[in-house]
C-alpha cells in the first residue's frame, strides 16, 4: 500500500480498507515499511544531492513542482497482510478471497478498540498490560485467555520480558488467582512493594520462599512420588539405588523416623552393595546441602494447600532460586511440580498459574514436554519466560496458546521463533526485529489470533534483581 | 511453400537492379570492397555521438594549416556564469502540445561553484492560438506546430536568450558560458538575439563562450588531429572553415581542448570584449574547474537544467489536478502495428 509522509502508521498497525463500490471492508496489518523506490528515483536523489552539495541552491519554481517531487521521494510502501474481512452485514469474516478496488477504496487506521469490537474480544477479568502502539487507550488482555493456556514470553535480554510477567502475576493475584513463580533472579519479591517503597496493593498476597528460609518440605509431605521424580530427573539416580532408597524410606516410615538425618544414618548402616551405598551417600549430601528438607517429621515445612486455603483472595508464591545451585534449582522445580500435580489430582487445591522465569536454565530435558502436555489437564497453566527460544523444544511450542514476543535481532532466534510461532514468518521477522524496548508483539488466543504490538506499562512495583555493578 | 505461391509474371527483379545502379550505383554493396578498403571505421549507435578515441589520425588536409595556440590559465577571480536549459514534450491535446522547460544558471568564482539557480519547470502550451501571438513567421509557426523538435528548440532558444540578456546586462568582466555554438537562429526574438547578447557582452567587457559537445560538421573531426596530439589545453582557429559552411555565426570559431592529452576536442565560439580570445579562454581555464576536459560550471548547469523522471511525473500530476483535463488512454501505435518484438 502506498503512503505519503503525512500518513502516520507503523509496523503492526491495523488498517481498514473500505471498498465504496462493493461496500465490503478488509482488515489488513502492516508488517513492513520501505521507501517507494525505483532506479530513476534513486538516480534523481543522487543527482540532486550532488548538485546541492556543489553550491547553494536558489529556486524559481512557479508550479511548486520541487515540493511535489520531494513528497514523492518520501513516499513509502507499506507491506500488509490480510487478516480478515467484514461482510455486508458488518460481521467479521475469514473470507479474504477478494481484493478491494484500488480506485474506489478508502483506507484508514483501525484503532485497537475498534478492532476489539469487530473481533468481539471481551472478558470479565481484564489485565491492563500497557497501550497498543499508536493508541492512547489502555490495552487489556483478559485473564480468561490465560486460564488453561500455555504462554511464552520471550525476547532478548533487557527487552522487558520480566516486566510484562510481573504485570501478569500482579493482576492475576488481584483477580484472586493463585500463582507460583520460579524466580531465578530474586526479583519478583518486589511485587509486594510499590516503586516508592510503600506496600503494594497485593502486599499481603505475596509470599517469598527461599531454600532454607520458608521453602522447606518434610519428607512425609513430599511423599514417595515427588521424591522419586526428584531423585530420578534432577539427581539422575540409577534404578538400583532408587530401589534401595525407597527400602530405607519404608523402613524409616515404619519406625516413624522419616527425616533427612535418619536417612544419612540408615544409608551408612544398611546392608547394600558398596557402589549403591556410594551413590546414595552422594545424593544424600546433595539433598542435605540443598536445605530443602526439614529435619522433623511433625509436618514442619511448607504446605501449599495450607497457604492457598489461608489466602482466599489469591496469592503469589515466589520461589526465589537466585542463590541456589543448578542442581538445587532442578530439585526445587521437580519437587514443587510433582507436589502440585499430586495436590491437583486429589483436588485439594484450585488450578494454579505457574511462571517459570529464565526457563532455559532448567527446561532442557524432554520430561518437561510430557509434563506440559498433561499440565493443563492437572490444572497448571504455565508461562515460560526466556531469552533463549531455542532452549524450549518444538514439542512445547506446539502446545503454546499465547506468545509475547519482545525484540530479537539475532537471526537464529528469529528463525526459531518464526518457525514455531502462531503467526506467519514475515510478520514475526519484520516486526520483532524492529521492536523498541518494552514493546511486544502479542500473538495467540489473548488477541484472538490477530497479532498486536503493545507497549507495556511502566513499572509500578519495586524493581529488584538488577545487576550488581562495581562502578555504580 | 515458395512453389505453392503464384508469383506475378510481370515483375522483373533484374530491372530493379539496373534502376538502382543508375541512381546510386557507386554506393551499392558491389562496390563496397574497393570503396572501404583500408579505411578507419567506427560503428554508430543511435542517439549517441561517437568519436574515435585518438582522432581520425593524421591526414594531409590541404586547408588545415592553422597553427595551434596553447591556452595559458589566468587566475584573476573572474566570475564564470554558465547557462543551460532543457525542454520536454509533456502532453498533447487535440489542438496543441504542452511543453515543459527548465533552466539552470551556475555562478563560480575561483574554480568553486558558489550558487546555482534552478528556473522552472515552467509549462508552455503551443497551439495555433498561442503561437499567433509570437513574432514568428507564419510558415515557421506552422512548422513548429507540426514538428515537436522544432518547438522544443524554439522554447529552449527563447528561454536561454532571456537569461543570457539578463546576465550580460548585469555582469561585467565575466565569462558567460553557453551550451552550444553561438549562432543566430530563426527562433530568436528580434531584440533578444545572440547578436544582442554579444553586443551587451562587448559593452560590459564580458566574454561569451559557446561550447559544443558535438558538431555536425564532419570537417571539424578531420582538422582536429593536431589538437589531439598535443599535451595540455590549446585551440585552433577554424573561422575560415566554419564561416564558409555556416552563416550567422557570432564571434571567433575555434576548436579547443581544455584538458590534458586525452581530453575531448570541442567546438568553441568566443565573443570577447577586446577581441582577445586567448584572454577569454585563459580566464575560463584559470577560474573554472575543468574535469574531463569540460568546464565544471557548465556541467553543473546541465545537471541543474535537466528534467528528472520524478519531475516529469510531478508535472503530469500537476496538470491532471490543476487544469481540469481528462486523461485519455493512449497506445504506442508502432507497437500495435509491428507487434511486441523490439523494432
Amino acid at each position: 500500500m502506498l503512503a505519503m509522509k503525512s500518513d502516520i502508521a507503523s509496523k503492526g498497525d491495523y488498517l481498514i480498507i473500505e471498498d465504496e463500490k462493493s461496500k465490503r471492508k478488509m482488515i489488513v496489518q502492516i508488517y513492513d515499511e520501505e521507501y517507494l523506490s525505483s532506479q530513476s528515483l534513486i538516480e534523481d536523489i543522487v543527482k540532486d544531492e550532488v548538485v546541492t552539495a556543489s553550491s547553494v541552491e536558489n529556486l524559481h519554481d512557479p508550479l511548486n513542482i520541487g515540493n511535489i517531487s520531494k513528497i514523492i521521494r518520501d513516499a513509502r510502501v507499506f507491506r500488509v497482510k490480510i487478516r480478515a474481512s467484514i461482510d455486508l452485514s458488518g460481521k467479521l469474516s475469514s473470507d479474504v478471497t477478494w481484493l478491494p478496488s484500488r480506485v474506489y477504496s478508502n483506507v484508514r487506521r483501525l484503532s485497537i478498540p475498534e478492532l476489539d469490537m469487530f473481533i468481539e474480544r471481551k472478558g470479565v477479568f481484564p489485565i491492563a498490560i500497557g497501550k497498543a502502539r499508536g493508541d492512547d487507550q489502555d490495552f487489556e488482555l483478559y485473564a480468561e485467555d490465560l486460564d488453561g493456556r500455555l504462554n511464552i514470553i520471550t525476547g532478548k535480554k533487557e527487552s522487558g520480558k520480566s516486566h510484562l510477567s510481573k504485570i501478569l502475576v500482579k493482576t492475576l493475584v488481584q483477580h484472586g488467582a493463585f500463582v507460583i513463580v520460579f524466580d531465578l533472579n530474586n526479583e519478583y519479591g518486589g511485587l509486594a512493594w510499590n516503586s516508592d517503597g510503600s506496600p503494594s496493593s497485593v502486599h499481603e498476597q505475596i509470599m517469598v520462599l527461599e531454600p532454607g528460609y520458608g521453602l522447606k518440605f518434610s519428607l512425609s509431605y513430599c511423599g514417595k512420588s515427588a521424591m522419586y521424580n526428584m531423585l530420578k530427573n534432577a539427581l539422575d539416580m540409577p534404578s538400583a539405588s532408587l530401589r534401595e532408597f525407597f527400602r530405607i524410606w519404608d523402613y524409616l516410615e515404619k519406625k516413624q523416623t522419616l527425616e533427612v538425618e535418619a536417612f544419612g544414618n540408615a544409608i551408612n548402616t544398611w546392608n547394600i552393595n558398596e557402589l549403591v551405598r556410594d551413590a546414595l551417600i552422594s545424593r544424600y549430601h546433595v539433598i542435605q546441602s540443598s536445605r530443602l528438607f526439614s529435619n522433623s517429621q511433625d509436618g514442619q515445612g511448607i504446605k501449599f494447600e495450607d497457604v492457598i486455603s489461608k489466602e482466599h483472595k489469591g496469592a503469589a508464591i515466589i520461589i526465589s532460586m537466585g542463590k541456589s545451585t543448578p542442581i538445587a534449582r532442578r530439585m526445587i522445580v521437580e519437587l514443587v511440580l510433582s507436589k502440585l500435580i499430586d495436590l491437583l489430582e486429589k483436588m485439594v487445591i484450585p488450578p494454579i498459574f505457574l511462571f517459570a522465569e529464565e526457563a532455559h536454565l532448567y527446561v532442557r530435558d524432554t520430561y518437561w514436554e510430557d509434563i506440559i502436555t498433561r499440565m493443563r489437564h492437572f490444572g497448571i497453566y504455565t508461562t515460560f519466560i526466556t531469552n533463549q527460544p531455542d532452549a524450549i523444544g518444538d514439542g512445547i511450542y506446539r502446545q503454546v496458546d499465547n506468545i509475547f514476543l519482545f525484540n530479537f535481532t539475532n537471526d537464529t532466534d528469529l528463525d526459531k521463533i518464526s518457525k514455531v510461532s502462531l503467526a506467519d514468518n514475515e510478520t514475526i521477522r519484520s516486526i520483532v526485529r524492529t521492536l523498541p524496548q518494552r514493546y511486544c508483539l502479542s500473538i495467540g488466543k489473548v488477541v484472538c489470533d490477530l497479532p498486536i504490538v503493545v507497549k507495556t506499562a511502566p513499572a509500578e512495583v519495586l524493581t529488584l534483581g538488577e545487576t550488581k555493578k562495581f562502578f555504580a | 511453400m515458395a512453389t505453392q505461391l503464384n508469383q506475378p509474371d510481370g515483375i522483373n527483379f533484374n530491372e530493379f537492379e539496373r534502376a538502382f545502379n543508375q541512381s546510386l550505383g557507386h554506393c551499392l554493396s558491389s562496390h563496397l570492397q574497393e570503396l572501404l578498403k583500408g579505411k578507419k571505421i567506427i560503428f554508430n549507435s543511435e542517439d549517441k555521438n561517437l568519436v574515435p578515441v585518438d582522432g581520425w589520425g593524421i591526414r594531409n588536409i590541404p586547408y588545415c594549416t592553422t597553427p595551434l595556440t596553447t591556452i595559458q590559465p589566468r587566475m584573476d577571480n573572474t566570475t564564470i556564469c554558465a547557462i543551460d536549459s532543457s525542454t520536454i514534450q509533456l502532453a498533447e491535446t487535440e489542438d496543441g502540445t504542452l511543453y515543459g522547460v527548465k533552466s539552470g544558471v551556475v555562478l563560480s568564482i575561483g574554480a568553486q561553484a558558489l550558487i546555482h539557480f534552478k528556473i522552472g519547470p515552467i509549462l508552455l502550451y503551443l497551439s495555433e492560438e498561442t503561437i499567433g501571438h509570437s513574432q514568428l513567421d507564419h510558415r515557421l509557426a506552422k512548422l513548429i506546430l507540426i514538428d515537436s523538435e522544432f518547438a522544443k528548440r524554439l522554447i529552449r532558444i527563447r528561454v536561454e536568450r532571456v537569461i543570457q540578456m539578463e546576465l550580460s546586462n548585469n555582469f561585467s568582466k565575466s565569462v558567460i558560458l553557453i551550451d552550444g555554438s553561438l549562432k543566430s537562429s530563426l527562433f530568436e526574438e528580434k531584440n533578444q538575439s545572440i547578436k544582442n547578447v554579444a553586443e551587451n557582452c562587448i559593452l560590459k567587457q564580458n566574454s561569451m563562450i559557446g561550447i559544443s559537445k558535438s558538431s555536425k560538421l564532419r570537417i571539424i573531426d578531420r582538422v582536429c588531429t593536431p589538437l589531439s596530439k598535443i599535451q595540455g589545453p590549446a585551440y585552433m582557429d577554424v573561422n575560415l572553415i566554419i564561416k564558409s559552411l555556416v552563416r550567422n555565426t557570432v564571434g571567433d570559431n575555434l576548436i579547443a581542448k581544455f584538458g590534458n592529452h586525452n581530453s575531448p576536442i570541442l567546438r568553441v565560439d568566443v565573443v570577447s570584449g577586446n577581441s582577445d580570445k586567448d584572454e577569454a579562454l585563459g580566464k575560463l581555464l584559470g577560474n573554472d574547474s575543468i574535469a574531463c576536459g569540460y568546464p565544471e560550471t557548465l556541467r553543473l548547469a546541465h545537471h541543474v537544467s535537466t528534467f528528472s523522471s520524478t519531475e516529469t511525473s510531478c508535472l503530469r500530476g500537476h496538470v491532471l489536478t490543476n487544469y481540469d483535463v481528462m486523461e485519455l488512454a493512449s497506445k504506442d501505435i508502432r507497437k500495435t502495428l509491428l507487434g511486441s518484438i523490439t523494432v
